[in-house]
């Protein structure tokens, strides 16, 4: 029994190590457009939509669109990947990528928007 | 106070009180029938009172009075009976109504079926209602407003689908029913009875893996089938969420079969049924108070619960942690622990135990980073990929697994016993990797998986044939581990192997987009609620077959006075794979004539359009004083209009929430012979009206231009296959649950 605990403890602890060089190296942190900018690793930007930017572009197959951060700090994003619901006319998105110096734009991997099954705001003026 | 509700919840807070200090009387003192029966009516006031209070909600609710806050935030005059009870439970205050409710039901069942055991199960059992209907008072359904509104929000367009009417039943149904083992466990702490928990709590344990297993998979379904991002699980949150208690609730489940049939894992199940409790509590916490919903740098919304949620957790937290340690020693080791083979039931039985552990601890860790990393720096969240990565070795090694204990004996076996019985594993492992590898070679892992969950799925075929033949209530666990074996299948064919392309589609034109023609036979609108649906049906040509294919995006204006925009997807589904049709964007072209054009105006707002020159003024709601009835109630719209500068005149369309095409909605418009506005919509929260101006287009605007279509076309094989290895997964579960009643 004394081997099979320690067997287990390693796979255990293997298991975890393992899941902890995946946490921290898909981890991406909020920042600024102008910190995205520079960064080497995937970052995640938050902005608005800027109105009427939203386009396709069915030569690369992807959506293109600028984000406005609300300090005023715009960058333009280019997602190829699954549209999330409800992205047409959302106001806040969040885009999880990199930047790309080269194209001038961020590439992003994913995008979020506000999930429906999370609750919204409530009746102001009680 | 003249507040029905609330009375009522805090007469039933009052009632679960008094119920709980009977038990704590009978858990200390000598038992006595008068104060057990005191203790089981105040308990059975507690359901009543939970029942009258939703019985009070879902009045307010179908009768439209919106003076409760509630109400006006999550339902309509317009929306159909079913969506209107589902708006029930469309909100946070709604939703622990329904826990409580669900609670209070489950606990009257508890309360007769726990004999020996009642006194310390129902005060465990009582402190978790307790504390929800606490969290209940402070968020309460019943709050009202200083004003009578109108109409209210309505209830968000996703939400509008049948399957969302049943899906937050049966996932509260699911975390109601998980206080239940736990409460056993502490019971059995308590009672020093190590090993007479299990038979009871067992049913409910499957209870509560069936219908949180449900309810997750009726979102995944739902996701798939209403949001038109072709997925079924995206690792939100809120989906990880019913997971990971789901995940811990299997593990817990397995763990008392095994102590049941070998008396192994005692102390384990105890951490496991706490674990799998204060989950559901670890992620209400996650998913309600808000940390997560918006952890940027800026800040977090605070609802007023945190603080209650996090109590309540650690309040559970501590009383699991005392009470094992205190009885830790007591607690019998397994006897025959030191010659268990590794090559046995038991074995396989430990490590599938282990292996969901580590995955639940895995997942809370990745739907936790952003608390985590909060304390250490910036907030950060993992991708995705951290799920994926992390669990497809976890899966790999559970299917294999599957692939053969299922045959094993309890204690020792022997290889060469086993391997005749092994064909089918092998078949199924064969057929699915040749599948696979015709299709393409998918990476190491995903190939591991897919031969896995072949050789899973042909073992527990053959064995779910042979003991259905036998008797059918014995084929429980081959039919869900077949169920499991098939859902990989098909996690695997419909994520790997999914292929899409985006067309571009003008009316009219004939198009080919993965291997089926298409044809769109151009845009069609009608009038839905307060909003309106883009209709863009198409004509799908394959060589033998052609069918119609009804793709549509639904628009109407949130409470934030944004348009929001809901595409539905057109699934054909196969029984290989099933083609997808999701609009992604659409160009109306010049089709404003004859739709009419809305205009949305706020209060005292002016806008110009065309000639014209609109300022809304205000609400007219004379047209409601004295009247009684909903469908009475008028509700008109000032409106100062000016044609090319002229003299500006006044005018009033009215309309009756909810009804439409009302003669006295529309009104002429001063200018050109044809043109008219009418109200079609109001909303007294954003103070905005909604209009619709049909009339000639100024001149210069009339250029030839084709609406067109920009949709996602893909193919997704093995849905089919995954949603019947989900089914057979609770089919499975609920045979379970029978087998496992105490006699």
């Amino acid at each position: 029994m004394k081997k099979s605990y320690i067997i287990g403890a390693v796979v255990i602890a293997l298991a975890l190590v393992m899941a902890m060089h995946s946490f921290r190296s898909t981890l991406t942190s909020y920042v600024r457009v102008s910190e995205a900018r520079v960064s080497k690793r995937p970052v995640q930007v938050a902005g608005i939509v800027v109105k009427g930017s939203k386009r396709y572009d069915l030569k690369s197959n992807s959506l293109i669109f600028t984000l406005r951060e609300d300090g005023g700090d715009e960058m333009v994003i280019q997602y190829d990947g699954p549209r999330p619901a409800n992205f047409d006319d959302v106001t806040k998105v969040v885009a999880i990528g990199k930047y790309e110096p080269k194209e001038e734009t961020f590439a992003a991997k994913e995008l979020l928007v506000k999930c429906p099954t999370k609750y919204e705001g409530r009746v102001q003026g009680e | 106070m003249n507040n029905p509700g609330l009375i009522t919840m805090w007469l039933g807070l009052v009632a679960i009180c008094i119920s709980s200090i009977c038990y704590g009387a009978l858990c200390f003192k000598k038992e006595s029938i008068a104060t057990r029966s005191a203790a089981r009516l105040s308990f059975i006031a507690f359901a009543v009172l939970a029942t009258i209070a939703s019985i009070l909600l879902m009045h307010f609710i179908l009768n439209h009075d919106f003076r409760y806050s509630y109400v006006a935030e999550y339902s309509s005059r317009d929306l159909p009976l079913q969506y209107l009870i589902s708006s029930f439970w469309a909100g946070q205050e709604g939703s622990f109504l329904l826990w409580v409710l669900l609670g209070s039901w489950l606990g009257i069942l508890l309360m007769f079926k726990a004999r020996d055991m009642e006194p310390h199960v129902m005060l465990v059992y009582n402190l978790n209602n307790i504390f929800l209907a606490i969290l209940l008072i402070k968020q309460s359904p019943f709050r009202m407003l200083s004003f009578f509104p109108p109409d209210g929000q309505g209830l968000n367009m996703l939400l509008q689908d049948p399957w969302m009417v049943i899906h937050p039943p049966v996932v509260f149904l699911g975390y109601a029913a998980f206080a239940v083992p736990f409460a056993y466990a502490i019971a059995a702490l308590w009672r020093r009875e190590y090993d007479g928990w299990i038979k009871p709590a067992m049913p409910w344990t499957i209870f509560a893996f069936v219908s949180l297993g449900a309810g997750i998979i009726i979102g995944g379904y739902w996701s798939y089938k209403v949001l038109g991002w072709g997925g079924y699980w995206g690792w939100d949150p809120v989906e990880n969420a019913s997971l990971l208690p789901w995940l811990a609730g299997i593990a817990l489940m397995h763990g008392m079969i095994l102590q049941q049939m070998r008396r192994k894992l005692c102390k384990t199940n105890f951490v496991l049924a706490a674990f799998s409790f204060i989950l559901v509590i670890y992620c209400t916490f996650l998913t309600r108070s808000g940390v997560l919903s918006d952890f940027s740098v800026h800040s977090f919304v605070d609802l007023g619960i945190t603080g209650w949620l996090v109590l309540f957790m650690f309040a559970f937290l501590a009383i699991s942690l005392v009470l094992f340690i205190v009885r830790a020693k007591e607690i019998p080791v397994s006897e025959k622990g030191n010659n268990m083979s590794y090559f046995s039931r038991e074995f396989g039985f430990i490590a599938v135990v282990i292996i969901l552990c580590l995955s639940t601890v895995i997942i809370g860790l990745g739907t936790s980073a952003p608390l985590i990393t909060r304390v250490l720096e910036k907030a950060s969240k993992v991708s995705t990929e951290f799920y994926v990565d992390t669990n497809l070795p976890l899966g790999i090694l559970m299917l294999f697994l599957l692939g053969f204990v299922p045959l094993m004996a309890w204690g020792k076996n022997s290889f060469s016993g086993l391997a005749p019985k092994l064909a089918w594993t092998l078949i199924g492992a064969i057929a699915s990797g040749v599948i696979t590898l015709v299709n393409g070679y998918p990476g190491m892992g995903v190939l591991l998986l897919s031969l896995f969950a072949g050789a899973a799925v042909g073992m527990n075929l053959f064995l779910a044939q042979r003991l259905i033949r036998k008797r059918i209530i014995i084929s429980s666990a081959a039919i869900a581990h077949l169920g499991v074996g098939l859902m990989f299948l098909g996690i695997v064919s419909s994520s790997a192997y999914d292929r899409s392309e985006k067309v571009l589609l003008a009316q009219g034109d004939l198009r080919n987009a993965m291997g089926y023609e298409m044809k769109f036979q151009g845009p069609r609108f009608s009038r839905e609620g307060k909003g309106v649906r883009l209709h863009l049906p198409l004509d799908v040509k394959k060589e033998g077959g052609q069918f119609i294919a009804r793709p549509d995006i639904f628009s109407e204006r949130g409470r934030d006075g944004q348009i929001k925009r809901f595409s539905h997807p057109h699934i054909r589904r196969g029984l290989i794979s099933d083609l997808y049709i999701s609009p992604v964007d659409f160009d109306p072209g010049d089709m404003q004539r004859d739709q009419g054009s809305h205009l949305h105006l706020t209060k005292g707002q002016k806008a110009g359009f065309h000639d014209y020159e609109f300022t809304f003024i205000g609400f007219d709601v004379s047209g409601m004083m004295g009247r009684k009835a909903a469908q009475d109630m008028k509700v008109g719209a000032d409106i100062i209009v000016s044609y090319k500068g002229a003299e500006p005149i006044n005018l009033k369309p009215m309309m009756i929430p909810g009804k439409e095409d009302d003669p006295l909605s529309r009104v002429r418009l001063p200018g050109p012979e044809d043109a008219f506005l009418t109200l079609v919509g109001i909303d007294a929260g954003t103070k905005t009206v909604t209009l619709v101006y049909q009339g000639r287009e100024p001149a210069a605007k009339k250029q030839e231009k084709i609406p067109a279509l920009i949709a996602e076309v893909s193919i997704k094989p093995g849905m089919t296959i995954l949603w019947l290895g989900t089914f057979l997964i609770l089919v499975g579960g609920v045979i379970g649950i029978v087998r496992r009643l105490p006699k």
